[in-house]
């Protein structure tokens, strides 16, 4: 039988181009990279300028502050929680971790009277540690990451609660933590430099390191990546490290900006981040997860939310508007990997 | 029911795909209670036919298939419903059984449930039928045993007798078995085989697919060989030889091969294997000589995938010994191996080697990244000129190096994946169906490749199941059955028909 013969009738033709198969324009794409910033804007003018009953309030500088002040905390959990998501695994115990640092670093503070620097110390190393049972559970035990960090978040919430009884620690946290929370430099919320320095670190971490570009391949395909000599176990296991050392961060965060070690901190922050992450993988670097995305979706989410308190609605609107942004992007990320012929989110 | 005609009849089956002809005119007659063996090489016919029997594909006009004498149907707008009212049963080579179910559960997965008023499974019917079942086909198991502890063997049998349950007693059908024995071990290939014989005599007609030749003249009446698309012709078991068989398969074309040429013959050896045991292949020995292409020939299953993994750190060795350049080396995984300036290339493309959703650059950097971190950042700019060189010299048409893996085609991945380590310029590159699902243009591009890669000192072993691409690429095959390293062939004596025959040939004839 000859070469020619055996050419399989069904087996693939010449790929059209990236273009044509998305029947897209320059236009089109730059929307769909743009979209979250698009609806950032869009939400903006709409509370300010359009709708008359928000307009006053909501175009004021204030206004903007608290928005931006708000979100430092969920910020530096969702860009912590990108990293185990680039390689495809899950961490559902963020929120819960950061609930977790925030008591202990109070309690630092309140109970040992430990000076600043090392109460920050103590939130992250405990973020950072937490990442480290995550991340061995996961990869040495070989528990589905979904499971392990729902697990670990059960486990945390019980010791929290063990230790503060439910209530929060207010006492003894130092006026120089809750000023920089409160404060504000040239304008600017201060601990927002906090979240632009992390943002800047995971940014590297993803793209301008070797790591960051095994970590694209691990959850780009696992089988490719382990015949290509990748140390599987270990990149997975960094990763928990890098998103539980970022919670932690996120933990000490929300001492200075609410002055307190708060127990009932946990699972809302851990869906809030998670959807940001999702909603900012739309965008940006469509069907990548990406720290800028990641920001305009936690920064979009936080202006229309706010937005549609202003317009009277009332709490409940917070659960809405979040649950169904992590249905959406999470069924538009699927449809942009099933347009890459690739597996689904 | 009257005994003189044909169970089965088929006339002037054929079907065309665009390009190709993959059946021509094929008759064939299945007499009833008859075992028909139906062999052939790779992409002679065997499965296209069998898809035409199932009403998967719809075969060119004018052919008809005619069961137990209910006259000729048009083969074209034969559908899968036709053959199951026909009697048609198929069981393909993993035979859809849940092995964490039961007996009677498996059983019911093929023809529902039975319920009661509520919608609640009636399990005492259930194992009734079961027992039924079981009693018929003389299966060695219990309705509430875990499929997980009967043999592979008895597996299969389950998946027949679930196939056949609507059936009543005295009432046959035809029974299509597709490679059953090539995923079972070999204790339980005979087990398998009696109970065949078994059915058959008590009046199932089987068409039995295999490409094990001494399998099929021990359990066959007939057999059916298929050659490009073609019946070459049927004969009696009885009067015929393994040799026989083979012939028909191979043909009598000559034709001359490229050839690779010559062996190297005084170059050095990278790398001797002794005794690699693991998976399938039972003491592999092998030596592979500088700038010498390799070639590993064998059927599905024979362990030339699973011994290129071993030697690759992929797939642990149970025994054995890999020395590289001289030193013994133990791989507990591909990242040592590729220190030993090891490459590989699986199979499985999409599965095993592609980022389908990552650019060209990152899937050519894939596993090499490291070299491009430099002063805390990585050389991007760096990254991607290497890149495009890498494409031009390796014939990769992409639209840049940042379009995704995805928008190439196949023959363009596959160069791609090739790329990612030739430029590596590997001492040893192991291939595993290089060519698969690559376009022809490609095809003699990336023989090109490899060539060059050869003559660059790079050894090459190539696993492949197309034996006129180890003809043309190789300058020594060695011929793998069962796990075992059979035989060995040198350029110029490397012949298709030659590897075909020798791969199919039984243990005893060897």
């Amino acid at each position: 039988m000859s070469v020619e013969d055996r050419t399989a009738p069904a087996v693939d033709q010449d790929a059209p181009s990236l273009g044509a198969r998305l029947g897209a324009s320059a236009a089109v794409r730059w929307l769909e990279r743009w979209s979250l910033l698009v609806l950032l804007v869009l939400t903006v003018a709409f509370f300010g300028f359009i709708w008359t009953q928000t307009a006053a309030t909501f175009m004021q500088l204030a206004n903007f502050q608290n928005i931006v002040r708000s979100q430092t905390v969920l910020a530096v959990l969702a860009l912590g929680a990108i990293v185990p998501l680039v390689c495809g695994q899950f961490d559902l115990s963020v929120g819960n971790v950061a609930g977790l640092a925030s008591v202990f670093t109070a309690a630092a503070f309140a109970r040992w009277h430990v000076p600043l620097p090392v109460g920050i110390v103590i939130g992250v190393a405990l973020g950072t540690l937490a990442g480290v049972v995550n991340g061995t559970v996961v990869t040495r035990l070989g528990v589905s990451s979904f499971i392990a960090t729902l697990g670990s978040a059960a486990v945390i919430t019980g010791i929290v609660n063990w230790y503060t009884q439910g209530l929060s620690i207010i006492q003894g946290i130092p006026p120089r933590l809750t000023d920089f929370g409160g404060g504000n430099w040239f304008g600017v919320p201060s601990p927002f430099y906090v979240v632009v320095l992390a943002a800047l670190l995971v940014y590297y971490l993803l793209e301008h390191t070797p790591y960051g570009r095994n970590l694209h391949a691990v959850g780009g395909n696992v089988e490719s990546a382990r015949l290509v000599g990748l140390p599987i176990p270990r990149i997975v296991f960094l990763s928990f490290v890098v998103s539980g050392a970022a919670a932690g961060l996120g933990g000490v965060l929300l001492v200075a900006d609410s002055g307190a070690g708060n127990p009932s901190v946990g699972s809302t922050f851990t869906l809030t981040a998670l959807t940001a992450a999702f909603l900012g993988a739309t965008s940006v670097k469509p069907g990548r997860f990406n720290v800028v995305g990641t920001l305009l979706a936690i920064f979009f989410l936080a202006t229309a939310i706010t937005g549609l308190t202003f317009a009277g609605v009332r709490d409940y609107i917070n659960d809405l508007f979040t649950g169904f942004a992590l249905v959406l992007a999470v069924g538009v990320s699927v449809l942009l990997s099933r347009r890459r012929g690739t597996g689904s989110a | 029911m009257p005994d003189a005609g044909p169970a089965l009849s088929l006339r002037d089956l054929s079907k065309t795909f665009p390009g190709t002809r993959a059946l021509a005119g094929v008759d064939l007659d299945l007499r009833p209670g008859e075992i028909h063996a139906l062999v052939g090489g790779n992409g002679s016919g065997k499965s296209t036919l069998i898809k035409i029997l199932a009403g998967v594909y719809d075969a060119d006009p004018g052919g008809t298939i005619e069961v137990g004498g209910r006259g000729a149907a048009p083969a074209t707008g034969w559908t899968p419903r036709d053959a199951f009212a026909a009697g048609l049963r198929f069981v393909h080579q993993n035979p859809g059984i849940f092995l964490d179910l039961t007996v009677a559960e498996n059983i019911a997965v093929g023809a529902g449930f039975p319920t009661g008023p509520a919608g609640n499974v009636r399990w005492g019917a259930l194992r009734a039928r079961t027992r039924e079942l079981i009693d018929r086909y003389h299966l060695r198991a219990a309705p509430d045993a875990p499929m997980r502890l009967l043999r592979p063997a008895d597996r299969t049998m389950v998946a027949i007798a679930r196939a056949f349950q609507d059936r009543e007693e005295n009432q046959h059908g035809i029974l299509v078995l597709d490679e059953p024995t090539t995923a079972l071990p070999v204790a339980d290939v005979e087990l398998l085989l009696t109970a065949l014989r078994r059915f058959a005599a008590e009046g199932m007609t089987i068409l039995y697919v295999s490409h094990r030749i001494d399998e099929v003249l021990s359990l066959a009446g007939r057999v059916s060989v298929l050659r490009d698309g073609r019946l070459v012709g049927t004969v009696d078991a009885a009067g015929t030889t393994e040799a026989g068989v083979v012939g028909m398969i191979v043909g009598r074309r000559l034709e001359a091969g490229a050839g690779a040429g010559p062996a190297p013959e005084g170059a050095r050896p990278v790398l001797e294997v002794r005794g690699l045991t693991g998976g399938p292949v039972r003491s592999a020995d092998l030596t592979l000589r500088e700038g010498e292409v390799l070639g590993l020939a064998g059927l599905l299953g024979a362990g030339q995938s699973e011994l290129l993994r071993m030697l690759f750190g992929a797939l642990p060795a149970v025994a054995g010994e890999v020395v590289v350049e001289g030193a013994a080396r133990r791989f507990r995984g591909p990242a040592d191996a590729m220190a030993a300036g090891i490459g590989y290339v699986p199979s499985e493309r999409a599965a095993e080697a592609l980022f389908a959703s990552m650019t060209v650059r990152e899937n050519v950097s894939a596993g090499s990244i490291g070299r491009y971190f430099r002063g805390l950042r990585l050389r991007h700019d760096e990254e991607s000129r290497d890149v495009v060189a890498a494409m031009r010299e390796f014939l990769i048409r992409a639209g840049s190096d940042a379009a995704p893996a995805f928008t190439l085609s196949g023959g363009n991945q596959q160069k791609m994946v090739l790329a990612r380590w030739l430029r590596r310029r590997p001492r040893i590159l192991l291939l595993d169906e290089p060519t698969q699902g690559v376009d022809v243009g490609s095809r003699q591009e990336i023989y090109a490749l490899l060539h060059r890669a050869a003559e660059a000192g790079t050894s090459t072993i190539v696993v492949s199941s197309d034996f006129g691409e180890l003809e043309r690429l190789c300058h020594r095959v060695a011929v793998m059955r069962r796990g075992l390293i059979v035989a060995e062939l040198r350029a110029p004596h490397i012949d298709e028909h030659r590897l075909t025959e020798l791969a199919h040939r039984s243990e005893e004839a060897a």
